[in-house]
Order: C-alpha cells, then sequence, then structure tokens
C-alpha cells in the first residue's frame, strides 16, 4: 500500500516509475528480429525435417483429408493401429494417442490421412478396369474425381445396379448405394461410396477382432479444394483485419501511428505462428481465430499508450518526442500490464483446464498476449519515433522552423 | 443523489430485469417456468453442434457437371436432328472441354446443312464458334447466358432437394444455409450410427421421373379394405374415393386413395402389408403433400398426404425436358405450366401420352409425388399442365411457379459433392462442456480475486458490472437464438478477462487524477471522462477484428465471432456507463462527496 493525498492504493508498478524503454529499444528490437529469425528458422526446418515435413502442422481443415478420433475397447498400442492402416492402404496414416477428456477412456488414437474417401487415384484406376466389363455391357464413361465420394458410370447397355454393387465389392470397394443415373437409355449409374470412418473402422475390426473399436467420437474431414479455399481465406482475413485496423487509427490518431500499430500487429501474429513452428502445435482454423482476437487485444495496450503518447506531446512540446513516448510508456504501465495480466489469467485457465479446440485456443491466446504487450511497448513506440524524426522533424527542419527537435500535434496538421 | 443517477438507475434496472427473462428459457427447465414466460419469452440459446453432438456437411453442387451434361445432350440432340431432317449419317460429334461441341462431316460440304433450320431451336442454347466449310468443322458453344442459367438452377435445385431430404429426416433443428456454390448443412443431436445413412440419403442426386397412375386397380381397392379396418383408421388413415371425366370421350375414372395427416403412417401401412396384399412389384405408391384451405379459400398449415398407386418404371424422366415456363390459360385466364421436351423426349411422351389419355400422370421429384395432372391428350413435343382447384388465383400462380421450378431443376440433376464433414459424438460434447465450465470458473476467480485485491471496493463495482455484462451477453445471445459452440465458450471466457480490461484503464486514470491531488469527485468524473476514448478506440479495434473473424469464418468459429461481437458492444456499455453510475453512488452527491475512495 503507499500512500498519495490521503488516498491509499495497492500498487505493484509505482507511479513515477522511469525506466528506460527507448534508450533501449535497439536491444529490444534486437531480440524481435532474433525471434522472427527463429521462427524463419522453425518454419525452414519443418519443411526439410523427415519427422515434421510441413511448414506448420496444419490441422484438417487446411491440409484437407480426415481426421478421425478412434476409441478403443481394449488395449491397443500406436503401431498395431498404424500397422493396419498401412496394410490397408493408408501408408500416410498418422496416429497420435488423443487424451479423452475425462481421463477415463485409456485406447483413444487421433487418426489423421490424407484421404477424404475410401478411393484413391491409383485405386480407381483398377476398379475403371475392373469393370470395363460388366455382364454383355461395356463401361463407354467413367467419372470419378480425386476425393470425390461417387463415381459415375456410363455403359452401352443396362446394367443391373446390385450387380455392379457386388462387383465393386468382390474387389474391396464397399458401396453405400448403387442407382442408375440419368436417362434411361444412357444407361448411367452413380455409385455412392462408403464413408471413409467406416472404411478403417471396418479395417480396425477385422485386424484386432471384432468390436475393438468401442466408438468414433469424431469424424472431421475436408476436401482438399475446400482446405486451400480455408487456407486462402484465413490469409485474406488476417490482412483485411490488419488494413481495417490501420485505417481506423489513422483515422482516430494520425497518420504516423498507422505503420507503428501494423509492425506491431503483424509482429504478434508472426511470433504466434512461430510458436506453433517450434511446439508443432497443430494450427488449425481456430488458431487463425485466436490471432484475429489477439491482433484486436493487443490494439487495446497500443491504444493505450498511444493515446498517453498524443496526451503528453500536446502538452510537453518542449520536450523531445523520443523522452515523452518513455515517459508516456511508464506512466501507461502499470495499465498495460495488468490488461494483459487479467487476460493471461483466464487464457491461462482455458490452457491448463480446457480441452480441444478450447486448448489450441488458449495456448495461441497466451502467447499472443504476451508477445502483444511486449510490441505494444518495444516495437510499435520506436516505429512510431522513427517515422516522427524521420519526416515531421527533418520536414520542420527544412521549413527553418527549428532549434529543438520538436514533437508534432494533433493541433499541427502533419503532411507526410 | 442527483435526480438523472435515479433515472439512469430505473433503466439499468429495467434492462438487467429484461435481460433476467431473457435468460429463464434457457437456465430452468420448461417445466418450472411460469406461464407468462412461456408466452413471451421462448427463445433460448443452442447448444452448438460441437456440443450437442451431430453433423456438419458442406456440399458443393457440381455445377460444372450440369453444365457438361447439358452439353451432352446438346450434342446428342443435334446430331439426331441431322440424321432425321437431313439425312446426314457421317458426322462425328464429339466434345470438347466443357462447353464445346465439335462437330466433323465425313463429307465436307456437308456442314452447310447445320443451317439455320437446325440452329434455329438452339438459338437460346448454342452457338457456332466456328465453321470450317473447307475441312468440314464445325464447333458449336454453349451460350454463356445459358451456362449461367444451368448453374444457377442447378445450385438451387441442390438447396431445394437438401431442404426436403433435411425436412422427411425429422432432425430436430437443421440449419441449411448457401455460401456461394456452397450448401452448409448442420444437423444436431444425431445418433453416430445414423451418420451414414443419413449422408447417404442426403448426398444421393436427385431425379425427376414422370409415372402413370394406375387408376381403378383391384389392388387400391383391396388396400383400401384393409385401411379402413378400425387400427388404422385410429392412426388417422382416411378412404377417399377420386373421380375424373375424360375431357374429349367423357368416359369416367373411379379410383380410391389414402389420406393421412403424415407420410409415415402411410409408408407404415404399406410396408406392413404382405401377401396378397403386398404392393405388386411392378407397382408402386407415390406419396403427394396436400395443401389444403379452410371454408374461406384461404390456405391453412394442415400439409396432410395422400397416395396415388402407379407403375414403377418411369414412363419419363426429367433430362428430356429442354424448358418449363408459367403461363396463363387463353381460354379461363388461370395460371398453368408449359414444358418443351428435346427431340428423344417427344418421341417417347407422345408415345406414351397417347397409350394412356385419361390416366394421371405423377410428377415425382426426389420420391415425392409432386402433383399428378390428367393426361387430357397426346403430348408430344409441347405440353401444358392446368392446375385443379379453385383457389385464390395468386396462391395459384406461386403453385404453377413452385411447379416450374420443380420441372426446370429435375431437367439437370446436379450431383452434389462434399467438401467439408465434421461428425461429432454426443459424449464429446458433454466433456467439452464440463471442462470448458471449470476453466470459466478458474479464469473468472482469479480475475475476481486480483480485482479485489488490487481495487478494493473499486474492483467490487468492476465485478459487479462483469457479472452484468456476463448477463447482457447471454441475454441477446438468447435473443438472437444463437448456438454455443466451443469456440463460442472461449469467447465468453475471453470475454471475462476482457471485460475489466476497460475498468483497469479507468482507475488507473482515476488514480493518476488523485495523485495530482484532485478531489475525489473530480478524479472519478476526470478518469472517466479522459479515459473514454481509449477505453472506445480498444472497443473498435477487437470490433473490427471480430467482423473480419465472423465474415469469414464457418461454423463454430462463427460462434466464437458471435459472442465476441456480443461481448464487446455489452462490455462497453457495462464497464463504461454502468460502472460509472455505480461510482456516483458511491462517491456521493457534488458537494457532499466523500474524501477518500477505496481505489
Amino acid at each position: 500500500m503507499s500512500e498519495h493525498h490521503g488516498h491509499k492504493f495497492f500498487e505493484i508498478i509505482k507511479p513515477g516509475s522511469n525506466y528506460e524503454f527507448i534508450g533501449r529499444s535497439r536491444t529490444w528490437i534486437g531480440l524481435s528480429i532474433v525471434l522472427t529469425l527463429i521462427t524463419v528458422g522453425a518454419l525452414i526446418f519443418n519443411v526439410m525435417s523427415k519427422s515434421r515435413g510441413h511448414v506448420l502442422n496444419w490441422g484438417v481443415d487446411f491440409r484437407g483429408g480426415s481426421e478421425i478420433i478412434i476409441e478403443f475397447s481394449k488395449a491397443v498400442e500406436v503401431g498395431e493401429v498404424r500397422k493396419v492402416l498401412s496394410d490397408a492402404g493408408y501408408h500416410d496414416a498418422e496416429v497420435v494417442k488423443y487424451a479423452d477428456p475425462t481421463g477415463q477412456k485409456q485406447w483413444n488414437y487421433m487418426v489423421r490421412v490424407g484421404a477424404v474417401s475410401v478411393l484413391s487415384e491409383q485405386q480407381s484406376k483398377q476398379v475403371r478396369e475392373s469393370l470395363a466389363k460388366e455382364g454383355d455391357a461395356s463401361l463407354k464413361r467413367f467419372e470419378w474425381s480425386e476425393g470425390g465420394d461417387k463415381i459415375y458410370l456410363r455403359y452401352d447397355k443396362p446394367v443391373d445396379p446390385t450387380a455392379l454393387a457386388n462387383s465393386l465389392k468382390a474387389i474391396g470397394v464397399n458401396t453405400t448405394q448403387v442407382q442408375a443415373f440419368g436417362r434411361p437409355g444412357d444407361h448411367g449409374y452413380e455409385v455412392t461410396l462408403v464413408g471413409l470412418d467406416s472404411e478403417i473402422r471396418r479395417a480396425l475390426d477385422t485386424r484386432l477382432g471384432a468390436g475393438a473399436v468401442a466408438a468414433i467420437p469424431r469424424v472431421e474431414s475436408v476436401g482438399a479444394k475446400a482446405g486451400k479455399q480455408l487456407q486462402y481465406d484465413a490469409t485474406r482475413s488476417l490482412v483485411f483485419a490488419i488494413l481495417l485496423i490501420m485505417v481506423y487509427i489513422a483515422f482516430r490518431f494520425d497518420l504516423r501511428y498507422g505503420p507503428g500499430t501494423v509492425v506491431a500487429l503483424l509482429h504478434d501474429a508472426v511470433l504466434t505462428i512461430g510458436a506453433f513452428a517450434v511446439t508443432y502445435k497443430e494450427f488449425s482454423l481456430t488458431t487463425v481465430a485466436a490471432i484475429l482476437t489477439i491482433i484486436g487485444f493487443s490494439m487495446n495496450d497500443t491504444i493505450v499508450v498511444f493515446d498517453r503518447i498524443r496526451e503528453n506531446a500536446a502538452k510537453l512540446r518542449d520536450r523531445r518526442f523520443d523522452r515523452i513516448v518513455n515517459q508516456s510508456i511508464n506512466e501507461t504501465l502499470s495499465r498495460t500490464i495488468w490488461t494483459s495480466a487479467t487476460v493471461f489469467f483466464v487464457t491461462l485457465a482455458m490452457n491448463i483446464f480446457g480441452v480441444g479446440v478450447i486448448r489450441d485456443f488458449a495456448f495461441a491466446m497466451n502467447v499472443g498476449v504476451i508477445v502483444g504487450t511486449y510490441s505494444s511497448i518495444f516495437i510499435a513506440s520506436p516505429v512510431l519515433i522513427w517515422l516522427n524524426d524521420k519526416y515531421v522533424a527533418s520536414q520542420r527542419k527544412s521549413q527553418g522552423r527549428t532549434g529543438r527537435r520538436r514533437a508534432a500535434t494533433d493541433e499541427e496538421p502533419v503532411e507526410t | 443523489m442527483e435526480r438523472s443517477w435515479w433515472w439512469k438507475a430505473a433503466l439499468y434496472g429495467v434492462v438487467t430485469v429484461l435481460a433476467g427473462l431473457y435468460l429463464v428459457p434457457t437456465l430452468v427447465p420448461e417445466e418450472k417456468q411460469p406461464g407468462f414466460i412461456k408466452r413471451h419469452f421462448t427463445k433460448r440459446i443452442q447448444l452448438g453442434l460441437d456440443l450437442q453432438g451431430g453433423l456438419h456437411l458442406v456440399y458443393e453442387v457440381n455445377v460444372d457437371k450440369a453444365v457438361s451434361d447439358k452439353v451432352d445432350r446438346l450434342a446428342t440432340d443435334v446430331e439426331d436432328k441431322l440424321r432425321r431432317d437431313k439425312g446426314v449419317n457421317d458426322v462425328v460429334v464429339s466434345r470438347e472441354g466443357r462447353d464445346f461441341i465439335v462437330l466433323t462431316f465425313k463429307n465436307a460440304a456437308d456442314n452447310a446443312k447445320l443451317d439455320e433450320s437446325i440452329l434455329k431451336d438452339y438459338r437460346k442454347s448454342l452457338d457456332v464458334a466456328e465453321r470450317d466449310a473447307a475441312k468440314g468443322v464445325v464447333r458449336l458453344s454453349i451460350d454463356p447466358d445459358q451456362v449461367a442459367e444451368v448453374q444457377d438452377y442447378a445450385l438451387r435445385q441442390g438447396i431445394e432437394t437438401i431442404r426436403n431430404r433435411v425436412d422427411k429426416l425429422g432432425v430436430a433443428e437443421p440449419t441449411i444455409i448457401k455460401k456461394g456454390t456452397d450448401i452448409i448443412v448442420e444437423l444436431p443431436g444425431l445418433k453416430p450410427s445414423d451418420f451414414e445413412r443419413i449422408k447417404t440419403i442426403i448426398g444421393r442426386t436427385a431425379q425427376l421421373e414422370f409415372k402413370i397412375v394406375d387408376d381403378g386397380s383391384q389392388y387400391m381397392l383391396k388396400a383400401a379394405q384393409e385401411a379402413s379396418k378400425p387400427e388404422w383408421k385410429a392412426q388417422g388413415i382416411e378412404v377417399l374415393p377420386d373421380s375424373w371425366t375424360e375431357k374429349d370421350t367423357g368416359k369416367q375414372h373411379e379410383d380410391v386413395y389414402l389420406k393421412a395427416k403424415s407420410r409415415d403412417v402411410l409408408e407404415k401401412f404399406f410396408g406392413g402389408l404382405t401377401g396378397d396384399l403386398a404392393v405388386p412389384p411392378d407397382h408402386e405408391i407415390g406419396f403427394e403433400e396436400l395443401s389444403t384451405r379452410g371454408e374461406d379459400g384461404a390456405a391453412t398449415p394442415d400439409r396432410p398426404w395422400r397416395t396415388h398407386y402407379m407403375h414403377k418404371r418411369a414412363a419419363l424422366t426429367g433430362e428430356y425436358l429442354s424448358n418449363a415456363d408459367q403461363n396463363w390459360d387463353q381460354q379461363t385466364g388461370r395460371p398453368e405450366v408449359a414444358f418443351e421436351l428435346d427431340h428423344q423426349g417427344a418421341a417417347i411422351s407422345e408415345r406414351m401420352t397417347g397409350e394412356n389419355i385419361g390416366r394421371k400422370m405423377a410428377i415425382v421429384l426426389d420420391d415425392k409425388v409432386n402433383s399428378a395432372p390428367v393426361i387430357e391428350g397426346r403430348i408430344g413435343a409441347r405440353g401444358r399442365i392446368t392446375l385443379g382447384g379453385f383457389g385464390d388465383p395468386f396462391a395459384l400462380q406461386q403453385e404453377a411457379k413452385d411447379l416450374v421450378a420443380v420441372l426446370r431443376s429435375g431437367a439437370l440433376p446436379a450431383p452434389l459433392r462434399k467438401t467439408f464433414e465434421t461428425q461429432v459424438g454426443p459424449t464429446m460434447g458433454r466433456d467439452s462442456v464440463d471442462k470448458a465450465k471449470t476453466s470459466m470458473y478458474i479464469g473468472a476467480a482469479l480475475v475476481i480475486l486480483f480485482m479485489l485485491i488490487y481495487y478494493r471496493l473499486s474492483g467490487l463495482i468492476a465485478i459487479v458490472a462483469m457479472v452484468l455484462n456476463m448477463l447482457f451477453m447471454l441475454a441477446i445471445l438468447a435473443g438472437f437464438e444463437a448456438s454455443l459452440t466451443l469456440p463460442g465458450i472461449a469467447g465468453l471466457v475471453l470475454t471475462i478477462g476482457m471485460a475489466v480490461d476497460a475498468n483497469i484503464i479507468i482507475y488507473e486514470r482515476i488514480r493518476e487524477e488523485l495523485r495530482m491531488g484532485k478531489s475525489v469527485r473530480t478524479a472519478v468524473d476526470a478518469g472517466f471522462a479522459r479515459a473514454f476514448w481509449t477505453v472506445f478506440d480498444a472497443h473498435v479495434t477487437n470490433f473490427v477484428a471480430g467482423v473480419v473473424l465472423y465474415s469469414y469464418g464457418s461454423g463454430p468459429i462463427r460462434g466464437f465471432a458471435v459472442t465476441l461481437l456480443v461481448g464487446i458492444i455489452t462490455n462497453l456499455f457495462t464497464s463504461y456507463w454502468l460502472s460509472h453510475w455505480m461510482f456516483d453512488a458511491v462517491v456521493g452527491r457534488r458537494g457532499a462527496a466523500r474524501n477518500t475512495l477505496s481505489i
């Protein structure tokens, strides 16, 4: 407790503190550059590394493919699951232990395969060949697109759909439905393939004993095209968010304040991605949502500092701009730290006690809150000073109005 | 207290009570709700799909296949015409890409035979892209407008089909949304054992078929006798006579049909019939949903179903249709539907309708009889369907338009391709909710503890504001009937953390003012006034991020964005104005204000 004019405050950061932030900004910027380089390095390492293989551990929503959570009724080792899947033709299957939220069920695995349908490109050729003759009818057209759960066939004579289903079954392709399609004269047929999860379940049950798979609590599958689209949407949304915020800042403050916030936001986004690159935690749609939230939130701190800078700049016209900034950061330090701390508390609670998506989200938020607080002090402000010195101060000099370095204020229109 | 304070107290009180009322349906089990709540407040927060389990599917309508099929059909048609009308037999018709038809005439001079007399029929659909008279090669391309039209129909049909099928499934609260060429389907609360079946039903390609109704059959008389038994009567099955007169010959047609409130009852009845009573293998029962009219002629909400006993073999399918439009009957001025068949279709139709004059022809789309008009004469390339009944002309016109939509879309079945799928079992969701709740309580406890220790009494104000913020937020979500997803809960928890941020900013400012030696009253007012724009800007930037998130995200992410956006708005209100109002109460009246502040 400290006392001021008879008021008692519980303070951790004492008022009148005068830490040097700006003077050491080179060191801090250096640190950020190093962290950024580590991010880039981790991204490159991830691509080269055999065990990782992707820039980021893309979630199924971006990569395309299927993610299936399987709950076994008995003890099954990772290796067994992997072997069964590989034998069943899913050579790219990734199998990891999946922590059950209740902690009661032990043998939960998350299986990730690149396929979304039971048919692979290669198998489709095989299917095509074996369907070339059905009774005395011959195949005129075969339509199947990668990842599709349907095949369209056209024969020169009518074929019995049941017979078609049977011949598909004979070569190991299970169907849920075969129906005539199109004009009767075209002899077209639509084959609907069985779902990938059912097929995997069947494979596991056959090899590990019937009933080995107790349940499949969750399946998520994304076609390759949809995955690409989501990636594009995610990138676009990040760019949009940053641009819109920059426009708002430029409108509310002035143009000098825009770039600093944007650099800080980019910095936050990049380093959060970096944390995902280094830990190789799954990077999914939820992560992007978290990054967007971080961008919005990180602005909180930056605005608190910038607001004070603007206020002080108007008051203390005689001071050097970088001193004003340093003082403003000190004055608002308590705010910056505590607003971030409360958000950090709750996101940490989510990270520790949450589950699944919530946890991923909270991890990103944890990283983002720290990075965001740091960036509003050590990144946004130096950029602002730099811009001020470069454009505003030099402009004044050329107009012959200098004597001292002065800060621009709201009242003085600034042309940059 | 000043007068304005009391006004605000009244306003905030009303808002709080209203918010509380809005939350009753969500929080209190239905049987315990008081009557007035049940009457006025029915909206509630739903659990999202990831929490209650279910299917989230995204289908892409394969519009390109629809276009390609259309071009295919046009190619066959043109070849047919050349052969029949012009006697050109040596022409090779091939396809190029999605849009082109290439005709290679063996005798190069024959290309001239593909002249206006043939092309005029295709004015709307085909353009001559290139004609190489020397080589005898003609390239036709599908008209861009036609492509757009085909794609549009395909998409609309896709949605319509999915909607019909989902309705038939009887899932509690299905959501079907169109997004670009994608159709998003959300089916909450399903059993995992139904997933595969439901996916098959939804993903099937719809087909339009025309089937001849076999009226006056012995079979229906037998079935009707069976249906008259009390056990079926008790389930609401009615046996009704149907009769009409042939227009030209005056021949009378007599038939019976069954009617019931729901299709299920009728299906169950026919499904249970065995032996002699079973539906003969070459026939089937079609079901039609009827609209009913009250005595005043206005439509009533009842939609009973009736049966049609029809031949199983489709006499004609939708692919032979080339166009359909809504017209007006020139004699009676009533709305009617005009349709056109293509070359091949006309030939089949001529034979089929000729043989069945006076009978009904059921128009079946996706296992549902849409209507069953009586065939009044031989139909060739062009036909008309006059709508029966004496309703108001606008209702009839709407009916006609609906039929046109069915016919047009049925002409081009566009396959659906699944591009995105999430299926969640019910247990997964329950566990997640519990865990999420725990993290929410712990997070809230941490924040509350911090605020009380650091700001003491003022911290309590911030906590009250935070709790009210939660209340308002949830009430608004209930008002929107929003569904709460797992990321949505994350949004809620996050709001707890961010809710006190504005208070911290304001409090630190007040402390600064106090340190400068200002009086409590002045410091509080100045603190709130000076912090306003800072707080406002911070909310706006968060809001911007939320809006971007909402417009780009789908499914659960949207749930997060919604909670975030609502939370930001309510938070500005509670942490600024409401807190200010509470401070006024603590600090006291101007002049008689207290000297110290617990902050």
